[in-house]
């Protein structure tokens, strides 16, 4: 950039008076840099910069120029460009994929082939983790991939070969794919060493029942990335040239409906796969199992394969596509979709497509709030998958799904089956609070919003021992809705359900309308002396009783003093003044009774302290449970303080505490505040709350 | 009358599904204003999951039946039955019909909309997404006898007004009726998402009428 200004001098001499646009004191008097940034990040066109410096469109265009010349603006093609050009962003909405890659469709003097090898290659190290798996099939662009991979320094790679082998005829056959693959990867390489076509049904049969090659089958089951190409059935395509239709017969007779095929595989026009007389005699991947994986990477192009790429889209095979511009136009088009036309001059959008909240006017920008994640879409998953591994002692996923789980050790038959639930982002509730004498199984939503009832429903079906099932979870419009219509499902399979709402926080609506008022930290009460009734082998009729009055007994609080950020946008939920805090916050950042400025911990302590007593009656002589618990960054140490004016209230009012919690019991993401939660004890609750119980997030002996 | 074939719906109920997914940032930042933000992301999570399990040549209704089950089966939250109801109802008044004409298409509507309110407890007023979705069966039902074009062009007019209307009202249902006043002067997510969606199918209906 320094050497900007005598280019500008210049620019100025050739008559089209730069002295004229004078840019915005934040750019200094440096018209090529404010030219350069409306152009290339605000997306004006150059006659709107003309106007809005006040200078000639010429002189826009002498700018934009100088800009490139002096290095102002490097224009590189990152390679991460190829998935943000608008056709890739298109493809990759319209089939729901996890990333598309697209390549110019006309690249100088290198076959379209190697340029796809390229960007399969690309797409592959982007994906492709330490300790991964990868399936390859075979064909031209799959080995143009595997030669074009370098070495990523990954470690504990493995590269399986996905099916059988072919005719040697070919320089591209699976071995040749795969080999060239695990060298590149220096990864170890699991053959499969079985012919990918066999002369009958009874040979594949009994060759499969060589422990050789059940134990190179067996490989398929852990492979979590697969790479591979989509043929079309045209004469000289893959699979005529590796000898799958050894007779003509076969492809017109068998597999008229199959417009494409992949990994040896066919399928038709839905993507559906066609069964024809070659599937008994096939060894390698199958299209349900290449479903599964983890990660797809169907690397294919020429407009002749569009509808064989289009029916492996909409079969879902692929969840990374790697094509070139002119096969991603014909395969939108083939889909009935308008095709985008982007300006090739332009820079895309600088703004990825997240739900933010702008900034309002006058208001610096904020970064993106920092967090461990990866696909932000896979948080909850990848958050429960790590759960479970953690706490394999407590907690177990019912039928393969991380969104419904149960208690590792079934529960007593003829016991009441206890089922919650509700978002994510709350974490240790509510997966935390399943074990004995807690909860049964718990139904996880997404971030923030409540589980669809199949999912409650396969919980409650999971518990269901004869005894009758009983739903507790918080009073918010999603998990009444989707609860209600779990709890007739489950009733039209004859299963008893009785559901009890939680609604302690005290903020959230007055006395008068208790049922208003929305479930938080005070959960925690609930599922514990609920879980503790059923643990019992007390009837549903007494569960239910016993967790409405644990709800009507407990009280909450919450006090936020900064917001959290969901991981799909990574911006604050709200917003609070730098010296403000939020009294009587919710857990997903509803506001308050009050917006106060910062006090003291002690000052908090009193202010929600006189509300709880206040709105719990609570007279001198009574006995509680209390629990000081963190929105999720505030630290233990700050509990520590609040707790410690709380038990001086309390004494002062001659209050007394049987057992006290402190710790992150009921979080919203990463908001800073705490809550305090009561429950108000007779000797029934009091003897539920206090017995044994084993959740990974409240354990008691 | 004019009216539109029920098969072939299924391009037509993709394309809304499209214009929602390409909605979810706008969703999603009117949602952040006064809810939790992630309006659009569910919105689109579900509208582009069922676009995937639609066929071009499917029929309105078994279009919307797709767009049901993955909305009440697959995304949860309150959104998820809401419009799960809103389609799977609307699907069954124009199930088995060859051509959907002005009335069988205010019938529909008029169906949605009883199916959202029977599993909310939300009433129009409430700023919600029936403040759009009422007014727009109301002016479906008052203008069905003059036909289409005319009740497509009455429900577009008309579900405008309603989101737009939910700008000066205070939230009493949902996430964003714990702000009382503060809710005040922004949109409703769910209105807007609504009227997108009435604004979509109306839009796609036109092309197809004869």
């Amino acid at each position: 950039m320094t050497d900007a200004r005598p280019k500008r001098a210049r620019v100025a001499k050739d008559g089209t008076a730069a002295e004229d646009g004078r840019a915005p004191l934040r750019f200094g008097d440096d018209p090529l840099l404010w030219a350069a940034w409306l152009y290339y990040e605000e997306g004006l066109t150059q006659s709107e910069i003309a106007a809005a410096m006040g200078i000639s469109r010429p002189t826009v265009v002498a700018y934009l120029s100088e800009a490139r010349d002096c290095g102002i603006v490097n224009i590189s093609i990152a390679g991460d460009r190829l998935r943000a050009l608008s056709l890739a962003r298109q493809v990759a909405e319209h089939f729901g994929l996890r990333d598309c890659l697209v390549i110019p469709s006309d690249g100088g003097p290198r076959s379209l082939i190697e340029r796809l090898g390229d960007a399969g290659a690309k797409a592959l190290s982007w994906h492709l983790r330490s300790g991964d798996s990868v399936g390859i099939g075979w064909g031209r662009t799959t080995l143009a991939v595997a030669v074009a991979v370098p070495d990523l320094g990954l470690k504990d790679l493995r590269v399986v070969q996905a099916t059988g082998g072919t005719t040697a005829a070919i320089p591209y056959t699976p071995e040749a794919c795969a080999t060239r693959l695990s060298e590149a990867l220096s990864a170890r390489m699991i053959p499969m060493s079985a012919p990918a076509i066999v002369s009958s049904g009874e040979m594949r049969d009994l060759l499969l029942q060589e422990p050789v090659l059940q134990e190179q089958m067996s490989e398929l089951d852990r492979i979590d990335t697969i790479v591979f190409g989509v043929s079309s059935l045209r004469p000289n395509s893959t699979i005529h040239t590796s000898g799958f239709f050894a007779k003509a017969l076969d492809q017109r007779d068998h597999y008229r409906d199959a417009v494409g095929s992949l990994a040896g595989r066919f399928i038709d026009v839905t993507g559906k796969p066609v069964i024809g007389s070659l599937e008994n005699r096939t060894i390698g991947i199958e299209l349900a199992r290449l479903k599964t994986v983890r990660t797809r990477i169907g690397v294919s192009g020429g407009f002749d394969k569009v509808p064989a790429i289009l029916a492996a889209l909409r079969g879902g095979y692929i969840n990374v596509l790697v094509t070139d511009a002119a096969t991603a136009e014909g395969i939108l088009r083939a889909d009935g979709v308008e095709v985008r036309r982007q300006s090739l001059t332009r820079r895309p959008p600088s703004q990825p497509d997240r739900g933010k909240v702008a900034a309002a006017p006058g208001e610096v920008p904020q970064p993106d709030v920092k967090k461990l994640l990866n696909d932000p879409r896979d948080a909850v998953n990848e958050s429960l998958e790590g759960a479970l591994l953690a706490f394999p002692d407590h907690i177990r996923t019912i039928d393969g799904s991380v969104r419904a789980i149960c208690r590792s050790r079934p529960a007593a038959p003829g016991k009441v089956g206890l089922v919650i639930g509700g978002g994510a982002g709350h974490e240790p509730l509510f997966l935390g609070y399943v074990g004995e004498g807690l909860a049964d199984a718990v139904a996880v939503g997404n971030v923030f919003s409540a589980p669809p009832p199949d999912r409650i429903v396969r919980c409650t079906r999971q518990v269901s021992t004869g005894a009758g099932v009983l739903h507790v979870f918080g009073n918010y419009t999603g998990d009444l809705m989707n609860f209600e219509m779990a709890a007739e499902m489950a009733a039209a399979e004859g299963i008893d359900v009785r559901a009890v709402v939680t609604t302690d926080d005290v903020a959230s609506s007055p006395a008068s309308d208790r049922a208003a008022r929305r479930g938080t930290a005070g959960n925690i009460f609930v599922f514990k002396i609920a879980g503790a009734a059923c643990e019992m082998m007390l009837s549903l009729d007494e569960c239910e009783r016993i967790a409405r009055k644990a709800n009507a007994c407990t009280y909450t609080m919450g006090v936020g003093l900064a917001p959290c950020s969901l991981p799909e946008t990574r911006r604050p939920s709200f917003r609070l003044g730098p010296d403000e805090i939020e009294i009587g916050i919710g857990i997903h950042g509803e506001p308050g009774v009050v917006r106060s400025v910062a006090m003291s911990a002690d000052d908090v302590a009193d202010r929600i302290m006189d509300a709880l007593i206040e709105d719990a009656g609570l007279d001198p002589g009574a006995r509680v449970g209390i629990l000081i618990n963190s929105l999720g960054a505030t630290p233990m140490m700050e509990l520590g303080i609040l707790n410690r004016r709380i038990r001086q209230r309390l004494e002062a009012r001659d209050i007394t505490t049987v057992r006290s919690w402190m710790g992150h019991y009921c979080t919203s993401l990463d908001m800073t505040g705490a809550s305090i939660s009561l429950v108000v004890l007779d000797e029934e609750l009091e003897t539920l709350l206090l017995r044994p119980c084993d959740g990974f997030g409240f354990r008691q002996g | 009358m004019t009216s539109f074939p029920n098969t072939g719906s299924g391009a037509m109920v993709r394309k809304v599904a499209q214009i929602v997914v390409e909605n979810r940032g706008y969703l999603s930042e009117i949602d952040g204003k006064i809810g939790d933000g992630d309006h659009g992301n569910n919105m689109a999570k579900g509208f582009g999951r069922a676009a995937e399990r639609i066929a071009d040549d499917d029929t309105l209704d078994a279009s919307f039946a797709i767009l049901a089950d993955v909305l009440m089966g697959e995304i949860g939250g309150s959104m998820g039955p809401l419009y799960g109801m809103f389609f799977s109802d609307m699907g069954d008044v124009v199930a088995g019909k060859d051509r959907i004409d002005a009335l069988t298409f205010a019938a529909m509507l008029d169906a949605g909309c009883e199916g959202v309110m029977a599993i909310g407890s939300a009433k129009a007023g409430d700023k919600c997404l029936l403040d759009a979705l009422v007014p727009a069966v109301a002016a479906a039902k008052a203008n069905a006898s003059l036909g289409f074009p005319a009740v497509l062009d009455a429900v577009r007019k008309a579900a405008a007004e309603g989101r737009d209307a939910t700008k000066d009202m205070v939230a009493k249902i949902g996430r964003a009726s714990r702000l009382g006043e503060r809710s005040r002067g922004v949109l409703d997510a769910g209105a807007t998402s609504c009227c997108l969606i009435l604004t979509a199918l109306a839009d796609g209906i036109e092309p197809r009428l004869g």
